[in-house]
């Protein structure tokens, strides 16, 4: 690199050595091409002299502090969707792990509802030391809301307006959600630097609260719970497509005169099952390719429970384990799509295996101590894998793992079992199913282990996955 | 016809057609028995390279903003954890009675433990001195740690050169976004495990209206080579970054990126 920079800074030199010619019309033609040349240079100068920053990092960074007033009222709207959108709004941004909101007791009187009305000096001085300002409007009819958000950057009132939106929705509780989450998305992306908020995604789960195992969906935040299957069988497993638009799952469906478990495709769009195809054995927890063409799961068609792989559209078959013992749960590592990691029983106890996606070089994951390894999860950078592990103490927690340098932490810690971790898209949050309550329950929390929530109180749920948009 | 049949020295084949029936099947079985063998044999690659694990407080791949002075997690507790939590120590009650203790008169002290001189006269602390507890780094308001001049001590960010300080000051959030960005995708695991510390690395780097990544460049090196892939790597994860804000005209903005790798 340091040499492409010396040979670019020794090009003018050189164009003030075009210079010795002979005759006269030699030198002439010289001189203009070099003016020529010179002007261009000014004219690329002139051009490449745009904006910049200079900025760094090796002490770690801090959270922005965001405050986030109510909104003004411009029409009356029914109090109980005014307070949805406070609420969830406030719930989105703090729990997103990259902002530090200041807590309402430090605001200035007045609330500012636009941009003139801002008193940025009363924001920027303590104790509200607030560094972005989120605030608006709301307004709306018997049948339409519309939320006017703004950012403003508080310590540079000249500067314009980092944010300014018009979100409009429906005049329901889940209109209100909805421009919330769309605000506070928008919020995180602008002060992450790009990573998107999640606070549209799903979550697929198994639920027993209607009588049998079936594949419910809810928000984030554990709203809007809805049932997807009517199988009335069990149905185990589910697993979001990447582009969220089916949702794969183990089945128990007659095939050849037997109840057996199968993989089943669920369209959201549709809301119904789309065809795939049945095969002999036990064939179980699908998994996606991280570019959706391609399904790995379990099968004990050939005798022996093992990986294979199958296109999207049920061709292609293709086995890719061959050991003796069972090799299940395939995850596969969703920014390469190139490796993946499944959990084997073949030494002994079940742990996990890596392995390239088409089933060579597999190695074992070796823990610093005994006990069942399972349920692995990828992060969506491809760094860390979450796995719950049943250690000779009894209990199953989740684990993480930096899968460069093959370090652990551990999240959980005397809290029930809690087991099959499911990471968010953003990559800060995990979901997973938990007893610590005494049923088993759905749960997310920050990936560090911080802050848990219980989403789901209804029957028994577990087996959640997030969905990766 | 009839002298044919009843001839039975040259048409009596059941013995031959019987021993070649028990002999193909016996081929079919030794073909399938082989077939299934041959695939349940040893795995591709097979189960070797295996790997060790070790425990460790936290990890820096979740892309979350750490703080300064990470403060040990009592989840994440890296030595305890390997073993199980210690069950609360059984006290028991004080009994209801106990015998009274003998009144022990002429009984004196075999050894006679000499005041501590050091302890005794305690050199007056400075008077800048901070008490125990109190260290680590000063709770700035975040307001003036993000303005701060002082860019060459901490990870904050100056503005120099051409066109200094319009984009800096207008869009300081965006500026933010971007050191919040890169810090969360510079992993520790993409350093050689034995570089504990290495000299600044300054990278300059374009970011597109649409905040896509372009032109990055080491222009500073820090010596070690993978310090270097990992600032380079960091970036490119990166990419891409928030769009730029549409309140700026321009096509695109040059960033002048550094690290300081200390483990």
């Amino acid at each position: 690199m340091r040499e492409r920079k010396h040979r670019t800074r020794s090009r003018e030199p050189n164009g003030g050595k075009l210079a010795p010619y002979k005759t006269n019309m030699t030198r002439k033609l010289a001189i203009i091409a070099i003016l020529f040349m010179a002007a261009l240079l000014l004219c690329a100068g002139n051009a490449s002299a745009q904006d910049w920053f200079k900025t760094g990092t090796g002490l770690g960074v801090s959270k922005a502090r965001v405050g986030v007033p109510e909104f003004a009222l411009r029409q009356p709207i029914p109090p109980a969707l005014e307070k949805t959108f406070h609420d969830v709004l406030w719930s989105d941004l703090e729990y997103c792990g990259v902002l530090e909101l200041v807590s309402p007791s430090f605001y200035p009187a007045q609330m500012p509802s636009q941009p003139s009305e801002v008193q940025f000096a009363q924001w920027a001085a303590a104790p509200a030391n607030v560094y972005m300002l989120a605030y608006g409007n709301l307004s709306g009819d018997a049948a339409n809301l519309a939320a006017s958000g703004y950012l403003s950057d508080v310590h540079n009132p000249q500067a314009p307006i980092a944010l300014q939106k018009i979100y409009r929705g429906p005049a329901s509780d889940a209109g209100a959600r909805k421009l919330a989450h769309q605000f506070a998305d928008d919020i995180v992306a602008l002060l992450s630097g790009g990573s998107l908020g999640i606070a549209q995604t799903q979550i697929a789960y198994v639920s027993t609260r209607s009588g049998n195992k079936e594949i419910w969906a809810m928000d984030y935040d554990g709203q809007n719970q809805h049932q997807l299957t009517h199988l009335k069988s069990i149905s185990l497993t589910p697993r979001w497509a990447p582009g969220a638009d089916r949702i794969a799952f183990t089945c128990y469906v007659p095939f050849r005169g037997i109840t057996r478990p199968e993989i089943c495709l669920f369209s959201t769009v549709s809301d119904r099952l789309i065809s795939f195809p049945r095969y002999v054995g036990s064939n179980s927890s699908p998994a996606w390719s991280p570019d959706g063409n391609q399904i790995a799961f379990m099968s004990s068609q050939n005798g022996d429970p093992e990986i294979y792989l199958t296109d999207a559209n049920g061709g292609g078959l293709k086995r890719i384990t061959f050991a003796a013992g069972v090799s299940t749960s395939p995850a596969w590592n969703p920014k390469t799509g190139k490796q993946i990691v499944f959990v084997s029983d073949r030494g002994g106890e079940p742990v996990l295996y890596l392995a390239n996606s088409d089933g060579t070089d597999v190695q074992k994951l070796d823990m610093p101590d005994m006990g069942y390894v399972v349920d692995p999860s990828w992060s969506p950078n491809g760094q860390l894998l979450a796995f719950s592990w049943r250690r000779p103490s009894g209990n199953f927690d989740i684990y993480i793992m930096d899968i460069v340098n093959r370090q652990l932490v551990e999240l959980t810690r005397d809290q029930g079992r809690n087991e099959r971790p499911s990471w968010a898209p953003d990559g800060r949050h995990i979901v997973f199913e938990s007893s610590r309550t005494g049923t088993k329950h759905i749960w997310s929390m920050l990936a560090d282990g911080s802050r848990p929530r219980q989403l789901t109180f209804e029957g028994q749920n577990e087996s959640p996955n997030w969905s990766p948009k | 016809m009839a002298a044919i049949a009843a001839n039975p020295r040259s048409d009596n084949l059941t013995g031959p057609l019987s021993a070649s029936l028990v002999l193909h099947a016996g081929l079919v079985v030794l073909f399938i028995g082989s077939a299934i063998y041959s695939h349940q044999g040893d795995s591709w690659g097979g189960p070797g390279g295996a790997v060790t694990v070790g425990v460790v407080g936290s990890l820096p791949a979740v892309p979350m903003p750490r703080p300064e002075v990470e403060t040990p997690s009592r989840v994440v507790d890296e030595s305890k954890g390997l073993y199980k939590t210690e069950p609360q120590p059984k006290i028991d009650p004080p009994p209801d009675v106990t015998p009274i203790p003998k009144f022990e008169k002429n009984k004196l002290p075999k050894y006679v433990t000499r005041p501590s001189k050091i302890l005794e006269n305690p050199a007056p602390p400075p008077p800048n001195a901070i008490p125990y507890g109190g260290g680590g780094t000063p709770t700035v308001p975040y307001s003036s740690f993000a303005m701060g001049a002082g860019a060459s001590t901490q990870a904050g960010m100056g503005f120099e050169g051409p066109g200094a300080g319009n984009f800096g000051a207008r869009f300081s959030w965006y500026v933010e976004a971007v050191q919040r960005k890169v810090s969360s995708t510079w992993l520790q695991s993409t350093v050689d495990p034995s570089v504990q510390f290495a000299p600044r690395v300054v990278a300059t780097f374009d970011i597109l209206r649409d905040g896509t990544v372009t032109n990055i460049q080491v222009t500073k090196s820090s010596g070690n080579p993978s310090v270097d892939s990992s600032a380079v790597r960091a970036i490119r994860d990166a990419s891409p970054m928030q769009q730029l804000p549409p309140a700026y005209s321009g096509s695109k903005v040059s960033v002048e990126f550094w690290f300081d790798f200390k483990r």
